[in-house]
């Protein structure tokens, strides 16, 4: 099991390797010979931009965390210009991010093959809401493939620069969480030798004010030039390598599977017993290749469409059935959920509807076996980490603005201070959210409302800076902690312009406070949240001033810096608890909730699980009976 | 083979994924078609995971359905519950029997079921086999509670018609783990053949 890095950089044509999806999509977009690559991370797109960070120095690749997701998109854009291949990633919501540059330079074009990755969430494992990008690239009339395996990922992401260059269009690459965070096996390709020499690429911006320059005169023009654009791209893609039909030719019944949904059909038929059918394997459900959907309705009566979330390939075919006058019986949405993930449940179930079978499993009855399990399992939500500096600002923050004052949060781990016993978080919306609701509400309560805004160091540099700006400029009366850990945690350790770390090396660091003094914030202070008191008090401070106030709450992760002492051998202090002192009022577990902490029924005291413990003495500051003391160094 | 499928359950942290991760890799090198499907980001905080890894033919999406796994190993008793849907009838549970009290049931809003519990749903009701063990205490014997996950897969490897061999995925095992943790691991992985051998009377 070698290291990801020495996979992703392996000069082994042929070698079959285990990759999860988007590592294998780095693979792709190395063998594609990218020379730029720009992207802020985002569960479930994460892992590419990681890969990309580790191999780019040595493949001679551009590679940088950019701030949002807009900056980002339009750092590869000018790279594209240029004549590069370039490619960025982003979570599906991160697309709204960039959706601005994406919807108005899309008729612009590139010349340098130019990939935007966008991976969805379908059931929504580690998002907000459950967009899905394939509308986006209907939107923009940009074509979109969906990968069905690690294997195809790294497949399609090459073509996606070829097809990119050749029609010097935007090319979508759409994959979900179960393609993403898919392990399979993948077989490597040739790299290309500038890759190899770790040469890195330049480009040149050649000047074309008609084109670069979207005042209205030259935007008319894009229009019907994309439309124009993506109606060749149609055509071409009757002949890609991932469109294909397959199974019975002289079926009567057929089923369209457009992206990962053909993995779970594929499955479905084989566990059905299936096999007089036809199948449409789409990897571009956005354009539907009209030749190739001619070729497969031939012959058939009756057609079904599994596809997960949006009918994006459904309203294309049954348009192009309506206009070609065809009487063929077409079924999706109405068997097929349009909400959550597709699953091969979902595909056996809507086949054996269609096909009036039986399931191969009754799953109803095990449905219903599980209701028993739901009644005694309890809930594990995810929760924050032992030692987490954010559990102690949530602490601190609760304790001194109360609990009728009102706590909008924003996008990351600290999400989780929502649940019991902290529940800090009445509000969380989208990136960077957190600040504007805070104003709104300060404006709709006439400024007599406690208001405890709360967001990340990454999440500040992403989208919370213009409404700070707007906060200060427009006199607002709220109080915002920004809880500073120093990495963009939920997503992976990625660095950001809090150390002013890079992969690569320094870059410059921003400090949170310095910005907001310089923005004119009414009073700034910095804390270090694993001194609770002294965070009490300094927030109590803050709620006393009228206008802006921002505190920093500074700690690094700890999830980061156990990985970082786990990996130098270093060890920390552990908790345990004094029964003598130990009264079992419960503060620790109902007010604090450590998750190293549980409670012993038979002792009726808390106890500390020492493989838990990452030794913040939390607890210990928090008990009002001193019992929990330091006993010895972990080695976890 | 048509497919093997192996679904892996327990709380963020344990090692759910390195051991999916493992088990990816043995069976690549058994020359399979391979699956492993996980989840990343926010359910890995400490929350309950699941991960899956399939093999053979018909393998193509990365997710086991319900019904359909052949084995279920489980780093926590109600975790080795909670995912119960997805063994087939006949199926086995391998469950480390070391229970982690979420949060919840510490704040007294949800209760820990006992053993008995676990093992009369998964036995009676889901016509499963289950055999638990202190997988964490056999770790520290071997001389590091972080390789309890190595004590499961050997164990695992003793499931009846497992598709690999235990010898190979010891080696994969060996080839995996940082040089100076050889050792320690090749001996978790012995405990846990050793501890699923008595439990299935082998």
């Amino acid at each position: 099991m070698a290291k990801v890095r020495d996979i992703v950089l392996m000069d082994k044509p042929g070698e079959r390797v285990l990759l999860l999806g988007n590592e294998a999509i780095a693979r792709g977009a190395l063998e594609a010979n990218i020379a730029v690559y720009a992207a802020y991370p985002g569960t479930p797109s994460s892992e590419l931009t990681d890969t990309m960070a580790m191999v780019a120095q040595k493949a001679g690749v551009y590679m940088e965390y950019s701030t949002n997701e807009k900056v980002a998109f339009e750092t590869a854009l000018a790279a594209a210009w240029s004549g590069l291949r370039a490619m960025t990633a982003m979570k599906h919501v991160g697309l709204n991010v960039a959706a601005d540059t994406f919807l108005s330079a899309v008729g612009m074009g590139v010349e340098g093959g130019f990939v935007i990755m966008v991976a969805d969430d379908p059931s929504m494992w580690s998002s907000q809401n459950e967009q899905d990008t394939r509308v986006y690239a209907k939107f923009a009339n940009v074509p979109v493939f969906e990968p069905i395996s690690p294997h195809e990922a790294k497949e399609m992401t090459k073509y996606a620069f070829e097809l990119s260059e050749k029609f010097k269009h935007f090319v979508l690459l759409r994959t979900t969480t179960r393609s993403s965070h898919a392990r399979g096996d993948v077989v490597l390709g040739e790299l290309p030798e500038e890759i190899k020499q770790g040469k890195r690429k330049f480009g040149e911006f050649k000047k074309d004010p008609s084109r670069f320059v979207d005042v209205p005169a030259n935007a008319r023009r894009f229009h019907p030039q994309i439309l124009e654009k993506i109606e060749k791209i149609r055509e071409e893609l009757a002949e890609c390598p991932f469109n294909w039909i397959e199974g019975k030719e002289d079926a009567k019944v057929g089923i369209i599977a457009p992206g990962l949904a053909y993995a779970y059909v594929k499955e479905a038929l084989a566990w059905l017993g299936v096999n007089d059918v036809k199948v449409l394997k789409l990897g571009t459900p956005f354009p539907v290749p009209y030749k190739l959907l001619e070729k497969f309705l031939e012959g058939l009566e009756r057609v079904l469409i599994v596809e997960e979330l949006e009918p994006v390939v459904e309203e294309q075919v049954k348009t192009w059935v309506f206009d070609k006058g065809l009487t063929i019986e077409i079924k999706g949405k109405e068997l097929v959920p349009r909400v959550y993930e597709m699953t091969t449940r979902r595909a056996v179930t809507a086949i054996a509807q269609f096909l009036g079978l039986e399931t191969p499993v009754d799953f109803a009855k095990i449905d219903e076996k599980y209701e028993k399990v739901k009644t005694i399992a309890p809930p594990r939500p995810p929760s924050l980490c032992p030692a987490c500096p954010h559990r102690n600002s949530f602490y601190a923050i609760r304790k001194a603005a109360g609990s009728k004052a009102i706590f909008p949060s924003d996008i990351g781990c600290y999400t989780l201070g929502v649940l019991p016993p902290l529940k800090t978080v009445d509000t969380t919306v989208a990136m960077g959210a957190s600040i504007g609701i805070a104003h709104g509400l300060s404006v709709a309560s006439g400024e007599k409302q406690i208001i405890v805004a709360t967001i990340g160091d990454s999440t500040f540099y992403h989208t919370g800076l213009p409404a700070l700006a707007n906060a200060i400029y427009n006199r607002s009366n709220v109080l915002i902690v920004v809880l500073d850990n120093f990495v963009t945690a939920m997503t992976g350790d990625q660095p950001n312009p809090s150390t002013g770390e890079t992969p690569h090396g320094p870059g410059k660091r921003i400090p949170i406070e310095e910005i907001a003094k310089a923005m004119g914030a009414d009073f700034v202070a910095v804390v270090d949240p694993y001194d609770i008191k002294k965070t009490y008090e300094t927030i109590k401070e803050a709620l006393k001033v009228k206008g802006v106030s921002v505190v920093v709450s500074r700690q690094i992760c700890a999830l980061h810096r156990i990985g970082q002492m786990r990996r130098r051998g270093e060890k920390w202090p552990l908790y345990t608890v004094n029964e003598e002192k130990c009264t079992g009022c419960k503060i620790c577990i109902n007010a604090y909730g450590c998750p190293a902490i549980y409670w012993s029924e038979e002792k009726k005291k808390a106890q500390v699980d020492p493989i838990m413990c990452w030794g913040c003495g939390g607890c210990a500051q928090v008990c009002p009976f001193g019992a929990f003391e330091p006993i010895k160094e972990g080695e976890q | 083979m048509k497919d093997y499928n192996i679904v892996i359950t327990g709380v963020g942290g344990q090692g759910v994924l390195t051991a999916s991760q493992i088990l990816g890799w043995a069976a690549l090198r058994a020359g399979y078609k391979v699956r492993v499907g996980e989840v990343h980001g926010m359910s890995q905080r400490f929350g309950s995971v699941i991960a899956y890894v399939r093999f053979g033919e018909d393998v193509y999406g990365a997710m086991v359905p319900e019904g359909k796994a052949d084995v279920i190993m489980a780093f926590e008793p109600v975790e080795a519950l909670r995912y119960i849907n997805y063994l087939k009838e006949g199926g086995l549970v391998i469950a480390n029997s070391k229970p982690i009290p979420p949060v919840q049931v510490s704040m007294g809003l949800a209760k820990y079921p006992s053993m008995e519990e676990i093992r009369n749903i998964i036995e009676n009701e889901f016509k499963a086999k289950l055999i638990a063990f202190d997988a964490e205490e056999l770790a520290i014997k071997a001389g590091h509670a972080i390789t309890t996950n190595t004590v499961l897969i050997g164990a695992l490897t003793q499931t009846p018609e497992f598709p690999l061999s235990a010898e190979h995925v010891k080696e994969v095992i060996r080839l995996s783990v940082p040089p100076k943790a050889v050792e320690v691991n090749m001996k978790a992985f012995d405990l846990g053949v050793q501890a699923a051998r008595e439990l299935l009377g082998l």
